[in-house]
Order: structure tokens, then sequence, then C-alpha cells
């Protein structure tokens, strides 16, 4: 026993306290090299997982099978690192996540809200409204977990979207928008579902719309306005998303590893 | 504050080996104790612990106190306890932390009850005692409004989320170094320790992953026990 307590045992004051060990600043760092990346190109393939919370050993087998492919541009998760909103699960899927070989970026989740969730995830990948483009595509990245929040913040932030309309980069042609939470799911703010779809609408070329949360593979017009909602799979299921973006539409491919 | 932490624990741990060492070649005398009463014919016995209990509504004034250094119930916590059981084997504890707000999104105290069981105390010298092996359990509350024990009334459901964020149910193992104090101190002897802990979401977590490898889920922690002494 005190051979393991001399391997460097690790030391919590509280599962939640917030002493994050390891990277932080994970989205700015890795948009930066998906902008450089992908400059200028007019297609695009990337990967979606989603709820990857308590499942390690998926989450570490999603890694490796996304490795063995070289056709992709980055990942993105859609959402549920941790399950219990505890410091020590972020870090550890966020040290998961950094064996990919392509960059990824990372949406917060309803049980990443939980206890201080948030504000770890605000340090270790970023603010929890983000937007990125990827060649001519526009990624608009949001915080749909309203439940999770009171009245003080609005959720979804119509401020962030307003300013990602009016701030429209000139190079950007299309538009992906994803969140954790879909319209009408128990995390959303069902009250302002179709203004959210209203402002959704003003975005150029709005090809689809990508989620997690219902732990379940499921292709939804939620809206019946012709944008489709892709539901990813949790990770316990074994299964990605790959959507790949060409000039003359987009293709989504579920693919079980 | 980690790099300071390696080398306090690192030091406790030195310190408990080297003892270790000297059991191991050592020999016990028979030693008169100032809170043990030892009859000739136990001599021999390595372990000198024999409880020196408070009689009647005493009983509630506790028989240690204890501060200890994180374990997950908070920066540092504070305490009393009370020991019981034929030698002293069984120890009940109370202890009121903190978690300061530059490790938290803002300040929070914490409650501990802690369990712990000491089979074994090893005198290896005159004022020098070994507890090899010392297991616990303890339940560890935090205050604050973002946690609950069950889940506020805007979720739909009251297991929306299946677990209580409040409470945190941990076990430990530790070993410990008693110092006994001469007779007509304040305390009666003082207890270095220290504990290797695992949270119940942790320990759910390991079940199901082999990713997730025991260094990943326990956490060290260190304390001193100050054992008061009863005035007769």
């Amino acid at each position: 026993m005190t051979a393991l307590a001399t391997a460097g045992c690790q030391v919590e004051y509280h599962p939640y306290d917030t002493r994050i060990r390891g990277a932080r600043g994970i989205n700015a760092r890795n948009i930066a090299r998906i902008e450089q990346a992908c400059a200028g190109r007019r297609t695009l393939r990337f990967a979606v997982l989603s709820d990857t919370q308590r499942w390690y050993d998926e989450t570490r087998d999603a890694v490796a099978a996304l490795n063995e492919r070289s056709d992709l541009d980055f990942v993105l998760h859609a959402g549920d690192l941790a399950d219990f909103g505890m410091r020590a699960e972020f870090e550890r899927q966020r040290d998961l996540l950094e064996r990919l070989h392509v960059p990824y970026v990372v949406l917060i989740g309803n049980h990443d809200c939980l206890a201080t969730g948030e504000r770890i995830f605000r340090e270790i990948f970023g603010p929890v409204d983000f937007a990125f483009t990827a060649g001519n595509v526009r990624m608009v990245c949001l915080n749909t977990n309203s439940l999770e929040f009171d009245r003080s913040q609005s959720v979804p932030d119509f401020d962030f979207i307003g300013s990602q309309l009016t701030r429209y980069p000139a190079e950007a042609e299309r538009t992906v928008v994803a969140m954790h939470a879909q319209p009408y799911s128990d995390q959303f703010d069902n009250g302002v579902a179709p203004y959210f779809q209203s402002r959704l609408w003003e975005f150029p070329g709005l090809e689809f719309c990508v989620h997690g949360h219902g732990h379940r593979f499921l292709v939804e017009d939620i809206f019946g306005d012709g944008v489709s909602y892709y539901m990813c799979d949790n990770i316990q299921k074994r299964s990605y998303l790959v959507f790949t973006i060409n000039e003359t539409g987009y293709d989504c491919e579920r693919v079980e590893f | 504050m980690i790099a300071s932490g390696s080398n306090f624990r690192g030091g406790v741990l030195l310190l408990l080996w080297l003892l270790g060492a000297l059991l191991s070649g050592g020999e016990c005398r028979a030693q008169g104790c100032d809170s043990c009463r030892v009859a000739p014919e136990r001599s021999r016995r390595l372990d000198r612990r024999e409880h020196v209990g408070y009689q009647g509504v005493e009983r509630i004034v506790p028989t240690h106190l204890k501060v200890q250094y994180a374990g997950g119930m908070g920066f540092l916590s504070f305490g009393a306890g009370w020991d019981y059981g034929r030698k002293c084997r069984w120890e009940t504890d109370a202890l009121v932390g903190f978690v300061p707000h530059n490790y938290s999104d803002k300040f929070h105290a914490t409650f501990t009850l802690k369990q712990n069981y000491i089979p074994w105390s090893i005198r290896c010298s005159r004022r020098l005692a070994v507890e090899p092996f010392t297991c616990g359990i303890y339940m560890n509350f935090i205050s604050g409004e973002d946690y609950w024990v069950r889940e506020p009334d805007r979720y739909p459901t009251s297991r929306y989320y299946g677990f209580t964020s409040r409470m945190r149910l941990h076990l430990c193992v530790g070993q410990r170094l008693t110092y006994y104090l001469r007779e007509g101190n304040a305390l009666r002897h003082v207890t270095l320790f220290y504990e290797l802990s695992v949270s119940d979401l942790d320990l759910i977590a390991k079940c199901g992953n082999r990713t997730l490898a025991l260094s990943d889920i326990v956490y060290f922690s260190a304390g001193v026990k100050f054992q008061l002494i009863r005035n007769r």
C-alpha cells in the first residue's frame, strides 16, 4: 500500500473542485488548426460523436477508429462528456480526445452543466457558444441546455446568434448548426423554438443541424421546413456520424466501430 | 500546490517506511504508558492500546481532534471524534471543511461524517507505534444552491439525473504513525496519517471501464490526529 501511495497519487479537494490539470483552451487551439487547414477548400468531411459520458472504453475505441481514417478534417463532439459534471470526468475525456490525429471541438451538454461543470468546461474547452469556418462552411455551435440555466442568461443565446448573422464571414457560403439538445427536447426552451427556427433560417445556405442528447441515431425534419436535424448515437452504441459536404450538397453516414 | 503536496506526501511516506524497517528488526519491550494499564503478563503484546473511556454524560466529550488535508472533503477539514472498542479500533469523526473560492466557483463549506477501523497498532519503541492498516468510509456534504439531494422541481421527473450532487460517499485505506507524549502533557498522543480514497461515482465508473486505472480514481490525503487526555 505504501508503494501504491508513492506511485504519485493525485490530490483532490472535492470532486467538484476546479483544480484542472492538463490542456486548456482546447476549442480555440483546435479551431485555429481547422481554419488554417481548410482555408480555401470547398469540400469538407468531419465526424460527429456525442454523449461519451462515463463510457471511457468506447470513447477510447472511437478515437482509435477515427484515427484509422485519413479522410477527416475534424471531429465534433456534440456534448455530454461528463455524466456528473465532475472535474475528473472532463479531464479523462479530454485526455482521450487529445489522442485524435485531427483537431476536435467540443460542445457543452446538459450533464456537463451540473454543479461546477460549466465553469470547468469553459476553462478546458472555452465559451459554450462558438463558431468557426472550415473551408466555405460556417460551423455554428450553440449551448441549448436551457433547463440547466436560470433566467439570468438566455439559452439559446440569441445575442450570439444575431452577432453570427451580422458578422457572417465572407468566405463562408454554407452553414451547419450544431448543438447538444435539439428543439422540442426536454432540455430546450421550447417556448422560443419557432423563433430559434426563424433565426437559423437567416443563415446563408443552412444545410442541416446536428445534435446529441437522445442517445440514438435519428434524422428528423423537426420544423417541417426541409432542414434535417441529425441526432448522433451515444458512444455506448459504438457509432459515429460522418458528414461530407461538397459542391453538390452533403451526405451523412453512420459508421459503427 | 501539487509539487509541494508531492514533497509532503513523500516525506510522510518515507518516515513510515523507515519505521516499518525499524519494526521488522526491532524488539518491543514492556513499557509503562500513561494511557494504558499494562499487566506484567501482557508485557510482550505489541498492541498497547486500551480504551480509557469517559463515563456517563462525559461520553459526549470527544476523545480526539483531527485536521485533514484534501481527501475529497475540502481543502482542509477540522473535526473531532470518538474512539471506542476494546483496543480503540473504532473511530467516528465529524469534520467541517471548506473549498476556497479559487478552487471552485465560490467558497463552499463541507461536512464529513467518517467511520474508521484501525485493527492493529504495533509499538515499535517507547514512544512510537505504527498502525499499518486503517480503513474507513465517509460521507461528505457540500454547501451551495447548485447542489441537490433530489433534483429541483424544474426537472420533468424527480430522477432526471438519478444521483445526488450534494453528497458523496468515499472509501479509504491508510496508515498511521503515532507518537506517545510524556505523562502530564495536555495531549495523550499525536498521530500522523495518510489515506487513499475513492468516491462512489468513480468506483462505479471503474467497474464499467477497463480504460480507467486504479490510479485514475484513487486520491491521496493526509492529516493529524490529537488524542485528548482525560483528567482523573
